[in-house]
């Protein structure tokens, strides 16, 4: 089942499908996909098997645990990540 | 060959270490400064080892070598281009497929490279134990384990280090990706080797088929006809992969960081949660995270500022003792004042206002920094500070403006993009100081009623809000969300936050007092040649035309300056008086119009000396010029609205 990053409960298995580049983002600039780009660096590529962990209240960041490690991500971003959940 | 001088780079991701290795090595030998023309601290220091003189560079902390922030571009070029003599690369061994990514990144530079297997203790508490043996034959690079924090290892790594030098240019392993990726790679640096450029061939062409923008300019100038090829093979791995090629080759440089930390690492898990666990697990708990953070940040608050207090008074009070000897001493002659009010007055403005609150601030920042419990706040508060176009991060040098924006003003390098960095020190000035609040409960408060002086500080924290909004969508880069590692919660190394805070400190007072004394020189200066007066009269367009302030104000705003306590004193002063009921031409309406303007207009030159420090001098005049501008406008408009309202 295909979801947005954000719309995962703590403790829900996911596999990243892709990133959305940001909607209403002006193509004018440079580094067009800065924050993707940033994103992939951190170790969240297409494939990719996380964990959520928490979130945060008040439509706070998730934290979820990919590669070993712990990563907060800022709601806005996570509601660019498409991944499938795993049972 | 033998040469004597040695540089060794110091790179690796954030919170590996790197900076208690740093200090280790250097000792007292330290010299913290900025990487030339940009906002990005460079640390570098000196050893003396076995004869040689050895330059450490500390590099920031980073990632990943690809162009999201000035901290990588400048980690790249300084590698590639300023070619030191040794990188080590210090890696966090509890994290070790992330850490692995940057490791690979670095070998693809073809730079001489020794891995510090850093935090080797935190990696057995997790339960892995790790074959550096055998990945030190992986990578065809030393690697020597160390836990920095109680000196294991250091001495292993600087000798393995100083021998890899000696024995002379060996060359990382190469990275080898997919098939469809390293024939691309291969034919593209054919091409690419023909050029004469400072980076070598295989990692201009993967950075290409990466659709780099600063290593595309680089080449379209000499062969616009290799860019076209890159583009191309770009497009084939695309149709292969079906995603961006840049997403396929760090997706596979993954893999490979992931196939190798499998490879020599071991996992057993711990049985129960360890504390650092739970301690996670309370502080960023949705409901008791919160009263845990605002008790943490209130006794941090209270640290800095009751010790603050205590300290600043105390001199001030050895100051003025001073002064009385200093009367006696050279009396009260246009050049003694001038000596006194100018020069040592504005030492004593720093001496006073900055160290007392600098030195707790540094070593407060760097101990939740180090500790990790930063980046709880940060998450914790991230939505809150989206608001004014920031994200968790800079939750905390705002609060501290709330104190002083000094510390604020420096503390606001905690952000990582040099926009971001921007954005919070801009916010950070807007927000209104302790001393900025005395003159609004002093004056406002104190005469007009308490319910203005909130009205006040809530008007200013709307314009806040709303500056900061504009900022952030004018501020040309990518507005960027948080994506931030929480890293395990450690025991901060002391020793390391002391020295971190002392230099600092060094570099502030270096930076900021010559521009404070020189300030305060020029205004005593003004003063002694009986020029106040005339200045008042020419700013009085501006103060008694367009904001219906009583000429004399216009001195108390340049003496704000200075110190912004200073203006209340200034005014009881002029006034002749320090009950400012009665005083004619000086009612409700104009002070509130005077605090409005004190609030918003430039804080003091302390901050703007920060500033300076922090962003430069383009910037800090800009932002000094940009709110002196728009404190003017913001309190005119309120004088006019006062005036509708009949007050």
């Amino acid at each position: 089942m295909e979801k947005k990053l954000s719309e995962l409960e703590p403790g829900e298995k996911a596999v990243i499908i892709s990133i959305k580049p940001s909607p209403n983002y002006r193509h004018r600039h440079r580094h067009r996909w800065g924050f993707q780009k940033r994103l992939e660096d951190m170790g969240l590529t297409p494939g990719t098997r996380i964990t959520v962990v928490r979130s945060a209240p008040f439509h706070g960041p998730i934290e979820i645990y990919v590669r070993g490690s712990r990563l907060a991500i800022g709601r806005g971003m996570a509601e660019r990540i498409l991944v499938r959940v795993e049972k | 060959m033998k040469k004597d001088k040695i540089i060794i780079a110091l790179a690796g991701n954030a919170n590996v270490g790197k900076s208690v290795i740093f200090n280790h090595l250097t000792g007292l030998h330290q010299h913290i400064g900025n990487w030339p023309g940009k906002t990005v601290e460079k640390a570098e220091g000196t050893l003396h080892f076995k004869g040689y003189m050895i330059d450490i560079i500390d590099l920031p902390g980073i990632y990943s070598l690809s162009t999201f922030s000035i901290e990588e571009l400048i980690s790249r070029e300084y590698i590639a281009v300023e070619n030191p003599d040794l990188v080590i690369n210090v890696v966090d061994a509890s994290v070790l497929e992330r850490n692995l990514f940057f490791t690979l990144q670095l070998m693809e530079l073809e730079t001489p490279i020794v891995v510090a297997l850093n935090q080797m203790d935190m990696a057995k508490k997790k339960g892995i134990t790790i074959d550096h043996k055998k990945l030190e034959k992986i990578l065809g690079v030393p690697v020597v384990p160390t836990v920095a924090t109680n000196r294991t290892g250091i001495y292993d790594l600087i000798q393995t280090s100083v021998d890899a030098i000696e024995k002379g240019d060996r060359k990382p392993a190469k990275i080898r990706y997919g098939e469809e990726v390293e024939t691309r790679i291969q034919k593209l640096s054919k091409m690419v080797s023909k050029l004469q450029l400072p980076y070598p061939a295989r990692w201009v062409a993967i950075k290409l088929l990466e659709e780099d923008e600063q290593i595309k300019g680089r080449i379209r100038q000499p062969d616009p006809k290799i860019l076209s090829a890159a583009k191309k093979l770009t497009k084939e791995i695309e149709k292969i992969h079906g995603h961006s090629c840049s997403t396929v080759i760090t997706s596979e440089r993954y893999e490979i960081a992931g196939c190798i930390s499998r490879e020599v690492q071991q996992i057993v898990p711990p049985t129960k949660p360890p504390t650092r666990e739970r301690l996670h697990a309370l502080t960023t708990h949705k409901i008791l995270g919160y009263p845990i953070m605002a008790t943490a940040i209130l006794s941090v608050f209270f640290t800095i500022f009751s010790f603050g207090d205590y300290t600043s008074q105390l001199l001030s009070m050895l100051f003025k003792y001073f002064y009385s000897v200093y009367e006696s001493l050279f009396g009260t002659e246009i050049l003694a004042t001038l000596i006194w009010g100018g020069i040592i007055e504005g030492l004593i403005a720093g001496i006073t206002i900055a160290l007392p609150y600098l030195i707790p601030f540094y070593l407060a920042l760097y101990f939740l920094e180090d500790s990790g419990y930063l980046s709880r706040i940060a998450f914790l508060m991230d939505n809150l500070m989206h608001k004014i176009g920031l994200h968790g991060k800079a939750f905390i040098p705002v609060m501290l403006g709330y104190g002083c924006n000094v510390p604020a003003c420096l503390g606001c390098r905690i952000m990582e993009t040099e926009r971001e960095r921007l954005l919070a020190t801009f916010v950070v000035t807007l927000v209104p100081c302790a001393a900025t609040s005395v003159i609004l409960l002093g004056l406002v408060g104190a005469y007009i009623g308490f319910q203005w002086a909130l009205l006040l500080y809530i008007i200013d924290l709307l314009i806040i809000f709303v500056l900061g909004r504009i900022a952030f969508n004018i501020l040309p880069g990518e507005p960027t969300g948080l994506i931030m590692e929480m890293h395990d919660y450690r025991t901060p190394h002391l020793k390391t936050i002391v020295k971190q805070t002392w230099f600092r400190l060094k570099e502030f007072i270096k930076m900021a007092f010559p521009l404070i004394i020189l300030g305060s020189f020029i205004i005593k200066l003004v003063d002694v040649l009986g020029l106040l007066e005339p200045i008042a009269n020419i700013l009085s367009p501006v103060t008694v035309v367009w904001l219906g302030l009583p000429t004399i104000t216009g001195i108390t705003l340049i003496f704000g300056v200075l110190r912004k306590e200073l203006t209340l004193l200034m005014l009881s002063t002029l006034f002749g008086t320090a009950n400012f009921a009665n005083v004619p031409g000086f009612g409700p309406r104009e002070m509130i119009v005077f605090t409005l303007v004190a609030m918003l207009y430039i804080p003091c030159i302390s901050t703007i000396a920060a500033l300076v420090k922090e962003q430069g001098w383009k910037r800090a005049l800009f932002i000094t010029f940009f709110e002196i501008a728009f404190a003017i406008v913001v309190g005119g408009i309120a004088y006019r609205l006062l005036m509708l309202t009949g007050m």
